[in-house]
């Protein structure tokens, strides 16, 4: 299948500060695709490109197959954007919101009410159609700004950062609301984000760290890269597991009365348990966490 | 498009209460005054002559509605410079609308307050002067005034227009609103007759577009009052082209005082002239973009 957003070379430099570096990926139809860094990784100025609100210095974009700085209003039309911070009028009603932006798109009057409509059924907001947009709660915002996104029927669908300054009840919200517009509807899926957990639900994630590409890959592809998998039990006798541990030549740590040791793959747990057996009170064998693999990839630890 | 988006801004000013009201302080700020002690102070010896107080309150109705025309259409012009401030912009730039209708937009919007706020102070005005003995306006009067608002609103859209294209934060935009809300009230002759300042300071008022939209006001407004309270005075007893130039109802940059005509031409060419500076600053500034 034909990429639906194809990106070459792109660099965008801001004075001395090169914020984008050289990145080249592509993101295929249908797909929820994930940009995953701190803040200053270069995100949203690469999610400003693709809108065409940034010229880029260098480097190539098709979205939809058209090109960027040719043919920049049918990217327009084929597009939908949710921003990071909000963009719409608190003095109007949701409804007086959706209707002025929908008049973008140069629609007739009645598949206007229909487009209106059809976006507020989407995010289920049809009960704040006339609720003054300032007087809405952080989550309802969020959802009105997706709706706003989607009045054009759009074939990308871009979110910078769409759960930042949510709370984790209405971040959950919010996702689960986006993921179904991908399932049900079809859409393409671009967006930007630094909660781990968020990217882990990607089809594809890119990690990007100082205007680069620090990984790509499925976010199992990610943490069985990056990440390790351990084993952490509770040993009848510290000394023995010590011993033990030793002679077959692994590295651990111990945590007040727990020990946990490192593994290569999930599977490594086997020989050691069986080794371990009559010296075991509990265990457990986790799984890497996205956490673990950034830390992996950047060297970082994530900051919020 | 362009007229749902014209929409939008008038909703947003009309919304917002604080901005309808800043809009018309400097207006509220010159009646305030004239009713409390400038009133007194400019008739002075005349205030006796039966009929003078409806002259002078037409003299500053007329005053307060050049200032209406120009500060509401500044004050419309706040929603265009919020816009921005708030990277609201952001949200029609990634929609496929051209530059210019999204000015367009806000000019027409503009364009409508300000017609809209001076039709209201001009029927405020009329009661006023109503209650202080005063009639109303002909019909003739009226739609000459109509007339003369739309030219007038026009002219400030284009000025105001210029100005804010330079303004990028909502500080600099209300420093801007005030020190004109303040400033206007001298320089078109309303705090004080223009008779009453230095030949420099006349000058002035005399280049400043907006006291030809002063002049214009009161030769209509004034025209009944003056008619009907200065009949009776033979030219020796009392000089009327005097004591019209000196209360700015007529503004002459030669020897002669300007025709009405004179005063719409200079609104309309000042109008043409900050919109042709507009256009060819945008252009600049698109040249040393790309």
């Amino acid at each position: 299948m034909n990429p639906i957003i194809e990106v070459k070379g792109l660099v965008k430099t801001y004075g001395s500060i090169r914020a984008v570096d050289h990145l080249d990926f592509y993101v295929e139809p249908g797909k929820l695709f994930a940009f995953l860094g701190p803040n200053g990784a270069g995100k949203s100025t690469t999610i400003n490109v693709l809108c065409t609100l940034l010229k880029p210095d260098e480097g190539e974009v098709r979205i939809a197959s058209h090109r960027l700085g040719e043919d920049d209003e049918a990217i327009r039309r084929s597009i939908g954007i949710v921003f990071q911070e909000s963009v719409l009028d608190p003095l109007l009603t949701v409804q007086e919101n959706l209707w002025t932006r929908g008049s973008f798109y140069g629609k007739q009057k009645s598949q206007l009410a229909q487009a209106v409509q059809a976006a507020m059924k989407a995010v289920e907001v049809q009960d704040l159609a006339h609720r003054r947009y300032g007087t809405l709660s952080g989550g309802q915002r969020r959802r009105v700004d997706i709706a706003r996104a989607l009045l054009h029927q759009p074939q990308v669908l871009f979110l910078d950062e769409p759960t930042t300054g949510l709370d984790p009840q209405t971040r959950k919200n919010v996702w689960e609301t986006i993921q179904q517009l991908q399932l049900q509807h079809g859409m393409t899926v671009f967006l930007t984000t630094h909660y781990m957990e968020e990217a882990a639900n990607a089809d594809y994630v890119i990690v990007l760290d100082e205007g680069k590409i620090a990984a790509r890959g499925t976010p199992l592809e990610l943490k069985e890269q990056y990440s390790n998998d351990s084993l952490q039990f509770k040993p009848r006798n510290l000394e023995e597991a010590r011993t033990t541990l030793l002679h077959r030549g692994v590295v651990w740590k111990e945590v007040s009365d727990l020990v946990i040791v490192a593994l290569e793959s999930t599977l490594d747990a086997f020989p050691l348990l069986q080794a371990l057996q009559d010296n075991i009170v509990g265990f457990q064998v986790l799984n890497g966490t996205m956490d673990d693999a950034f830390v992996g990839i950047t060297g970082k630890e994530m900051r919020p | 498009m362009i007229l749902a988006l014209t929409k939008r801004h008038l909703k947003l000013f009309f919304r917002d209460k604080a901005s309808v009201f800043f809009s018309l302080l400097s207006v509220i700020i010159i009646i305030a005054l004239y009713v409390l002690f400038l009133g007194d102070m400019i008739s002075g010896s005349m205030a006796s002559t039966p009929g003078f107080r409806y002259v002078m309150d037409s003299w500053i109705m007329a005053g307060v509605l050049a200032v209406t025309s120009f500060t509401t259409t500044m004050g419309a012009f706040g929603i265009m410079v919020d816009d921005r401030a708030k990277q609201l912009r952001k949200d029609f730039d990634v929609a496929p609308i051209a530059r210019w209708q999204l000015i367009l937009s806000y000019v027409i919007s503009a364009f409508i307050i300000g017609v809209l706020m001076s039709i209201v102070t001009l029927v405020l005005a009329e009661l006023y002067i109503l209650a202080y003995g005063g009639s109303l306006l002909s019909f003739s009067s009226f739609v000459k005034l109509l007339g003369l608002i739309l030219v007038s609103v026009a002219m400030s859209s284009a000025f105001v227009y210029f100005i804010v294209s330079f303004f990028r934060s909502q500080n600099a935009f209300s420093t801007a609103s005030t020190l004109v809300g303040t400033l206007i009230g001298f320089l078109t002759g309303i705090y004080i007759p223009i008779g009453n300042l230095p030949d420099a300071v006349q000058w002035v008022v005399r280049v400043f577009p907006i006291s030809h939209a002063g002049a214009a006001f009161r030769q209509v407004m004034m025209e009944d009052a003056m008619q009907v309270t200065f009949a009776g005075l033979t030219p020796e007893q009392f000089n009327l082209s005097a004591f019209k130039e000196s209360l700015g109802v007529t503004l002459s940059l030669g020897s002669d005082p300007l025709p009405m005509s004179a005063h719409i031409l200079i609104m309309i060419v000042t109008g043409l002239l900050f919109f042709g500076l507009t256009v060819l600053f945008a252009s600049l500034k698109k040249k040393k973009l790309n």
